[in-house]
């Protein structure tokens, strides 16, 4: 196993006063090792939040500790490669949305001189056209605004980002480039924490997911590599051939269940039983129309796998 | 911290209501200044500095600004201390507008509507600027220190709640004849809030008086209290 670069041993974390005190996190512990893009699951009230806040220091742990390369999280080396952007973006609504790019980026530490430039390539990257960029904040759609704190989590290329539904909101082409700059920070190698209910997109760029319920860390899923631990995938032929097509592939000795609508699920599909499966359909004069990979997180979720 | 300061003052010059008020203040402070020949003092009055210095930290931390602020590379002590700044910036500017105005009232305005007036000698006007801002210095870090840990505009209650407070005491011991309980008022009040003459101070007198010690020890207390309170706060943000 790689180092981890995010260590959180044993935390726990309650709000309230006496007698209505809520346990937010109980005895959570998880890696997240550099690299690797981190999904939390979980309903409202899970303790997804909450996770997050301590990671990033705005919470304190009752017990447990958390690392972050081996440093506190409040340290300021860890900050200035952090990324963060939160459900909501509460800002100051007066200020351009220019003003609020260059204001989080001189708050990095990095060049001022480069300032003009960075806020121009952040709005580029999100699709915000530059007019957009010279008006206040408070004009800004949900969608807009959702784009634009995505454009400053992702200033300067952090290596580590944490975000906190970062699609919420937006349109599907909105929701497209968050992916994108998810897909991008992910390709040079940033580690990133994603807390989302949009599980198709969680399942599409993340290595690995977390469930929480009830502030305890009740299932760990890796999606990617040869350590996936949940792989399905779905085949799609004419429904008047689904039944010979089961056949086919249950004489070729692949497991696959009839679905909805000429469905074929196959329970354990890595990339070679995928193929391998296809070759089977193909030869047997079936014609695949769709095939598709997917951990199904979703029905994790609503069966009640979740406990 | 420069940047915090950049951002304190923006959002002043960003209210419309703030900027009507002083507005209003600053002429009718002008008006009396270029009147009396600079003699009266930058006597802005407290409302000035209440709307300049109200919820510096729990407008942020409601508003979820100030959790986007704390995850970049920036120590609370730094956050804290930039809007510290921020406020006696943004009235040091408010002041100096008083000034301008009064200036421009006393040596344009005034003698063009045949009006009486005293000139207003520039010493006047920065000894009054100098006694303004050594005036906000305390209760602008008073004003902090609740704004750390109270929500909203609490912090400006807060601090009146204090001023009445403070007396009371002593008016206790006046009715039950307790000296004890006067003495006790009288500390608290020479204590928490120190009244200095910064005009005498600058006329050279009671510099390092005992009165301008307690000052400068309440200033400290307070902003230390106010860091100590802010670095162990938790901000939470959004919902599970």
């Amino acid at each position: 196993m790689l180092p981890g670069m995010i260590v959180v041993e044993a935390v726990s974390k309650t709000y309230g006063r006496l007698g209505r005190r809520t346990r937010a996190l109980d005895g959570v512990s998880l890696t997240v090792r550099r690299g690797e893009t981190l999904g939390l699951i979980g309903g409202n009230g899970a303790g997804k939040t909450t996770l997050l806040s301590c990671l990033l220091g705005f919470l304190r742990p009752d017990s447990g500790a958390i690392a972050i390369d081996g440093c506190p999280v409040d340290d300021l080396g860890v900050r200035a490669r952090t990324g963060y952007m939160p459900e909501r973006l509460g800002f100051d609504r007066d200020l351009t949305g220019a003003d609020f790019l260059a204001f989080h980026w001189r708050l990095s530490g990095a060049d001022p001189r480069k300032t003009a430039a960075e806020v121009g390539a952040a709005a580029d990257r999100v699709g915000l056209d530059r007019g957009a960029l010279g008006r206040r904040l408070k004009t800004y759609s949900r969608g807009m605004l959702q784009r634009i704190g995505v454009a400053q989590a992702t200033l300067g290329d952090p290596d580590l980002l944490f975000l906190d539904e970062p699609a919420s909101g937006t349109d599907p082409l909105g929701v497209a480039i968050v992916r994108d700059l998810i897909l991008a920070a992910k390709a040079r190698g940033a580690t990133i924490v994603l807390n989302s209910h949009q599980l198709p997109e969680v399942e599409r760029v993340c290595d690995r997911v977390v469930f929480i319920d009830h502030g305890r860390l009740t299932r760990s899923e890796t999606l990617t590599g040869a350590e996936a631990s949940r792989r399905r995938a779905m085949i799609r032929v004419a429904a008047d051939r689904a039944e010979s097509a089961l056949t086919a592939l249950t004489t070729a000795s692949i497991a696959a269940e009839p679905g909805q609508s000429g469905q074929l699920r196959l329970a354990d599909a890595g990339e070679a039983e995928v193929a391998k499966a296809v070759r089977v359909l193909a030869l047997a004069d079936i014609p695949v129309l769709e095939v598709r990979a997917s951990a199904e997180l979703e029905e994790l979720f609503r069966g009640g796998s979740v406990s | 911290m420069t940047e915090m300061i950049r951002r304190y003052l923006r959002q002043k010059l960003a209210s419309l209501g703030v900027l009507v008020a002083l507005g209003v203040i600053a002429l009718v402070t002008a008006f009396t200044l270029a009147v009396s020949g600079g003699e009266r003092g930058l006597e802005t009055g407290f409302v000035s500095l209440l709307l300049l210095a109200a919820a510096s930290v729990s407008k942020d931390a409601s508003g979820g600004a100030l959790q986007m602020i704390l995850a970049r590379p920036l120590t609370r002590t730094d956050y804290l201390f930039g809007r510290y700044l921020g406020i006696l910036a943004a009235y040091a500017s408010f002041l100096a507008a008083c000034a301008l105005i009064a200036y421009a009232l006393a040596t344009v305005f005034l003698p063009l509507f045949g009006l009486e007036r005293t000139p207003v000698s520039a010493p006047a006007l920065l000894r009054g600027f100098g006694a303004g801002m050594l005036g906000a210095v305390l209760p602008a870090a008073v004003l902090l220190f609740f704004s750390t840990f109270l929500p909203g505009y609490a912090d400006v209650l807060a601090y009146f709640l204090l001023m009445i407070a403070l007396p009371v005491p002593g008016l206790l011991g006046q009715a039950l004849r307790k000296p004890w309980l006067e003495r006790v008022s009288a500390l608290a009040k020479e204590n928490v809030l120190p009244e200095v003459r910064w005009e005498q101070v600058f006329g050279g007198k009671e510099v390092l008086g005992a009165a301008t010690g307690r000052w400068a020890l309440a200033v400290a207390v307070f902003l230390v209290a106010a860091a100590a309170v802010f670095s162990r706060r938790e901000f939470a943000y959004g919902q599970d």
